[in-house]
Formats: C-alpha cells, structure tokens, sequence
C-alpha cells in the first residue's frame, strides 16, 4: 500500500513492528527487507508519490517536485547547494546512477581509525551483492557512452590520466538523458521503481506526505514516532502516530540529524562533522554541436587524483556533467548581453566536475521551522586548494578533448581561458565560498557511526548509542567522507541494519 | 534592509521554478501591478540577447512563471523580494545619485545600474542582485520560446503527457 497522508486525511494512529522515516537509498532498503523478512512495517516519506508519468523532462515542473525546499537548500551563508531529494524514493529518483562498492581503502579507515572492525569487504559482501542485485547494477556499455562522456575519455586519456567506464543501475535505457529530473521511461532502477515496490507488495504500509516531527523513547528505549500530513509548503493538514518496537531514521543527512535533535536523542554529536562532497564545474565549449544533455550523463570517471590506498582522507575525481537551460543559467555569471554570450553556445557546451573527498566539517542544526533546518559549512583552505587544482584539470581534460575555450563560473565574472592560456590561473584566483558555485548532492556523516558513544551517534550497526531499537540508515552514519558515490554504500549499509534487526528481533520485540 | 539575509542568499542560488506558472496569461498574484513591471524590466535587461529576433519577455510566460514560483514558496525566502524591487526601482537615486527611476532609464542606463549592484561592495546587494538574476534566468530559460537561441532541443515528451 502506498498512500498519500494527505488525500487520506484526518488523524491516524498505527502500530507496527517498525516505523521507516524516508523512502530513499537507506530506507527503502530497510522497509523492504524487514517486510519480507515477515515484520510489519509502516513507512512515512515527507514528499509525494511523484511517478513516471509524472516526469515530465520539463525543469520548472520536476525541480520543485523532486528537491527539498523546491532545489534552493543552502548552507546559511548561500555559499553551497545542497541539493536533496523529497518524494518517494527520495534522491535515488534524481541521481545520476553511479553504482560503485565502498572503496576497500576507506573501509580499512573505519575499522583502523573509528574501531569498526566488523566493517569488512568479507562481512558486507552478502548486502552489496543484494542491493546489486535489486538495484540490476551492471557495466555500461561502450554503445551507451554518450558524446560528453566520450569527449571527457579522449581528454583525459590523452593526458594519461587514469579513468574507466563505471556500473550502473538502470535497466531498457532509452538514453533520454533526463536523469535528473526523473525517468520518465521507469528505466532507472531507483528506490521508487525497486525497493519501495517490493516494500508494499511485502505488507508494508507507505506513507507519502507523511513529515516525521518528533522520535520519543521512554526508558532508554524507542516507542514512537509522531507526524504530520504535510504538502509543500510544510503546512500540517493533520497527524500521524506510530508506535513500534523499533524505528529506522533514514531521513537523510540533513533531516537526520535535525529530527534526533528536536527529539532529544543521541547525544551532543549529532548534527556535528557534516561533509558535502562539494562540488565546482567547469565548462568547455567546441566547435560542434553536442548537445551534451542527450544520453547517459555519467559514465566516465576520472580517478586520477585521489588515491585511498596511499591517504585515505584526500583527494578528488572528476565527472561529466550537463544541464539543461535553466540549471545552466543560473550556473553562468554576469547578465544580459555577457551572460548569453554563454548561452548562445548551449549547445556545445560540455562539463566537467570536481567532487571533492572533504575533510571540512560542517554541522547541521535545527532551523526555525522544521523543513528548514541550518546547515553551516566551511571549506578549509586544503580542501579550497584541491578544489582549485581541480578546476585546472578540469580545465585540461576539456581543452584536450578539443574545447576550443573553457569558462570557469566566478561570480560577478567568470574566467574565460582560450585554449593555450595558463589554466594555474585559476588557482591565483582561487576557490572562495561565495565568489564561485558550489554544490552539494552527498551531504553525509551527522549521525557518524562509531566504535563507542564518544566517537559516534550510532553504533557500527546504526543503531543509536543511548536509545534501544532505534536505528540510523542513510547516508548520515558515514564515518568520514566516502570520497566515492554513496548510492550502493547507503543502501548496503542500509540492508545490513535491516538483517542486524531482524537477527535481534526475538530480543527488540520482547 | 532588505529582510532576511539567508533567504536573499539561499534565492540567490535559486536553481529552479515552479510548477504551475506556464499559463498564458500572466495574471501576476505574488507581485503587485508596479513591482511587475519593475520585475519585468529588470528581467528583460538580465535576458537580452542583442539578437533581434529574440522574443520578448512581456509575450512570454517568464513573469507568470517567476511570479507562481513566488506565490508558492515559504514567504520567509519570497518576503524580502517586493522591498527589494522597490529598491532597484529607486536604485538609481539611492546608489547612484541619479534623478531618474530604474524604470525610466534606457536599457544601456538599466544595464549600468545593475552592474552596480552586482559589483557593489556591499554583499547584501550582491546577494540580492544574485536573487533577481537567478529568478530571471529561470524565469525565461523555462520557456519553450528561448531554447531556440540557445540550440536545446526540448523535452523528449511532448507538452500533452504534463499533467
């Protein structure tokens, strides 16, 4: 079942095994293995059942529906995007579907450095292999690099630079390239075409419109989750209650941690040590036609500059990237006259994106309402300087692949290179907060696990450390940055604190 | 001044429009007759092409669309916007020591007084300015009649399968 709280109306009381809060890459999962696996399970999402009839491929009508806060979340200074998913299914419906296991470097991090010793390649081998397998993971193939990721391949391998073809999760592919703003032809394998079906076909009672306001525990031990039927502006038309013997939060790593806060659990740690993978692009524009919006967006991956095996905390890779008008608009600096000579070149436009593994910790806290919670985040001058020799690789790869000019997006004015210009320019201008556009589509680690209460939120299976029974499953319970996509670590991470639930069901439901 | 610094600065980075505004009609709810067509000069002067067969933004949607958008977001982020219309209308006398609305100048004059609030040292107007363009870049880059200029093809979809 599947239902908008909404259209339902009035107030609702349930009771259940387990309460899901979110329907994206962690609690999905989770709703979906504890309902097969026979318990009964209520799931709440804040955003709407949006379908693919509903993806319409036109950016004024998807973005407001598929992003938090109508695609305008923003740490308080406006100097990062960051930018979400709220639906069902939530970011999974708008991502761009790399599908890689967590770096084996990083999980030797965590075990050596955070004391999760039972984070083993060996011990999550079962969960990666049935997310994978949910999730139809596979090689793209060569006939489906499209000409802005074949561009970026023949730029980096003419520099030598190190790369491949990734996996991915969509299945009959039609090659739209509207990825981003839902498939419109159910082809990418979300949580919304996979698990969040396979979760209601087991038993479990889906909730659309359904915020979660508040996680109460009475005596050490979680009982209840109390909500609202909301629309989009936040505006509460009625209420939800479910009691349960054990509550899944995997709201993601904004809403996370501002719900565990508002309650009053899991401690002083929660909300602290926020990273972005923040992200700053660069456009390089050719002689022909691209029309790099067409076909699989990312496929190529740039490994070059981040090797976990020599430091695990350090390093960046470079992605493909295109928009549509709209996000390539307002992407582009100045006005008028200045801003279309840009724009005129749509066409032949191709970008290229550094996403940064960050050591830069930011926090999360709760706003003054509760869809809008206060995030703060600074760059720390290492991770501003590995943003800004990014930028010069970037630069690099797209002159090499033949742009003829490359335009790096300071604001009020960009930085235009012609092709034999120093690209090092762009690290004499550098990369400031507020004077260049940074984004963020992986906020993560608010609700860090860790080996005990002082060094985590939650417990090396997501459990939170004060509070029985009640779980963390999303990308919030990173231990540091991932320094790689988090679609297939989330929703792995996700499964096994499903199975570590139902393995401890005789003594949770007692 | 002009309300809510982070609302102005959260606008600023404003990467989307809304749902409902593509309606012919540009019957403005969010702004008042004046701000319209304060909000409209300022866009056709945030959009101009130079080229002369660009249509125009008043025979678009784009002031409709940006106006929707408005009426249907969190007046905490939209509240600050009819202020700063006002501001930008008298810009001219307040920043520039000029006798003369924003409205009344010629485009060269309006493209000049923008400049100065996109170069200001003030960030707060550099925010604001950053708000305005974005509402305008997406106020005009979501309508079918600009893509031809730009060289996008258009959604896959047709129109008829919106809901």
């Amino acid at each position: 079942m599947i239902a908008s709280l909404l259209e339902l109306g009035g107030d609702r009381v349930e009771h259940a095994d387990v309460c899901v809060i979110g329907s994206g890459g962690g609690g999905a999962v989770a709703a979906a293995e504890l309902a097969a696996a026979g318990l009964d399970v209520v799931l709440l999402e804040q955003g709407h059942h949006w379908t693919a009839k509903d993806f319409t491929q036109r950016e004024d009508e998807m973005l407001p529906r598929l992003f938090e806060e109508a695609g305008m979340r923003a740490t308080r200074d406006g100097s990062v995007m960051i930018l979400q998913g709220r639906n069902v299914g939530g970011s999974t419906v708008h991502n761009l579907c790399y599908a890689f296991r967590t770096p084996d470097p990083i999980l030797r991090m965590w075990r050596e450095e955070h004391g999760l010793t039972s984070l083993t390649p060996e011990a999550l081998a079962p969960s990666f292999a049935r997310v994978e397998k949910h999730l139809r993971v596979k090689p793209i193939r060569e006939d489906e690099v499209n000409t802005l990721n074949r561009i970026i391949r023949s730029g980096a391998e003419t520099l030598g630079y190190s790369g491949f073809v990734t996996k991915h999760n969509r299945e009959g592919c039609v090659q739209s390239g509207y990825c981003i703003l839902g498939c419109s032809y159910d082809a990418k394998q979300s949580m919304l075409v996979t698990y969040v079906p396979r979760a209601s076909a087991a038993g479990a009672r889906i909730y659309a419109d359904a915020r979660c306001d508040r996680i109460e525990a009475e005596g050490g031990r979680v009982h209840r989750v109390l909500g609202s039927a909301v629309g989009p502006d936040g505006t509460p038309h009625g209420t939800i209650e479910v009691s349960a013997r054990a509550v899944v939060l995997a709201a993601g790593a904004v809403a996370s941690p501002d719900l565990l806060q508002r309650s009053g659990l899991g401690g002083d740690r929660v909300g602290q040590d926020l990273h972005l993978h923040p992200s700053v692009m660069a456009a390089g524009f050719f002689d022909e036609e691209l029309h790099a919006y067409r076909g699989i967006p990312q496929s190529y991956y740039i490994d070059q500059f981040i090797d976990l095996e020599r430091n695990p905390h350090r390093g960046y890779v470079l992605m493909p990237i295109a928009g549509f008008p709209v996000l390539t608009a307002t992407q582009m600096p100045g006005f008028g006259r200045d801003h279309f000579a840009v724009m005129r070149d749509f066409s032949r436009m191709a970008g290229l994106l550094v996403l940064l593994h960050d050591r830069s910790a930011g926090q999360v806290r709760p706003g003054d309402s509760l869809s809008r919670p206060r995030i703060d985040y600074t760059l720390s001058p290492d991770d501003r300087q590995q943003l800004a020799e990014g930028l010069v690789h970037c630069a690099e790869v797209l002159f090499a692949g033949g742009a003829r000019r490359v335009v790096i997006p300071f604001q009020p004015e960009a930085l235009v290179l012609q092709r034999g210009d120093d690209p090092t320019e762009i690290i004499r201008r550098g990369v400031r907060q507020g004077e260049i556009t940074i984004a963020s589509t992986h906020p993560q680690s608010t609700c860090r696990m860790g080996a005990t209460a002082s060094q985590g939120v939650v417990n090396p299976f997501g459990e939170v450390f004060d509070v029985r029974g009640l779980f963390v499953a999303d990308m919030s319970v990173f231990p540091t940055s991932l320094g790689a996509p988090p679609q297939i670590t989330t929703a792995a991470l996700a499964d096994r604190t499903a199975h570590h639930i139902l393995a401890r069901w005789p003594e949770l439901s007692a | 001044m002009l309300g809510s610094g982070a609302a102005l600065a959260t606008l600023s980075r404003l990467p989307v429009v809304p749902a409902t505004a593509r309606a012919a009609t540009p019957s403005a709810r969010f702004f008042d007759e004046p701000q319209t067509e304060i909000l409209t000069q300022v866009v056709e002067r945030m959009v101009a092409t130079g080229e002369p067969d660009t249509p125009r933004v008043r025979d678009s949607g784009a002031i409709a669309t940006i106006d929707a958008l408005c009426g249907s977001m969190a007046p905490e982020l939209t509240g600050p916007l009819p202020a700063l219309l006002r501001l930008v209308e008298w810009g001219p006398v307040l920043f520039e020591l000029r006798f003369s609305r924003f409205t009344r100048l010629t485009p060269d004059e309006q493209d000049a007084s923008l400049r100065g609030w996109m170069q200001s040292r003030i960030g707060l107007r550099r925010t604001a300015f950053l708000a305005l363009r974005n509402l305008a870049m997406l106020g005009w880059y979501a309508q079918d009649e600009s893509w031809p200029d730009v060289g996008y093809a258009g959604p896959l979809l047709p129109r008829s399968t919106a809901p």
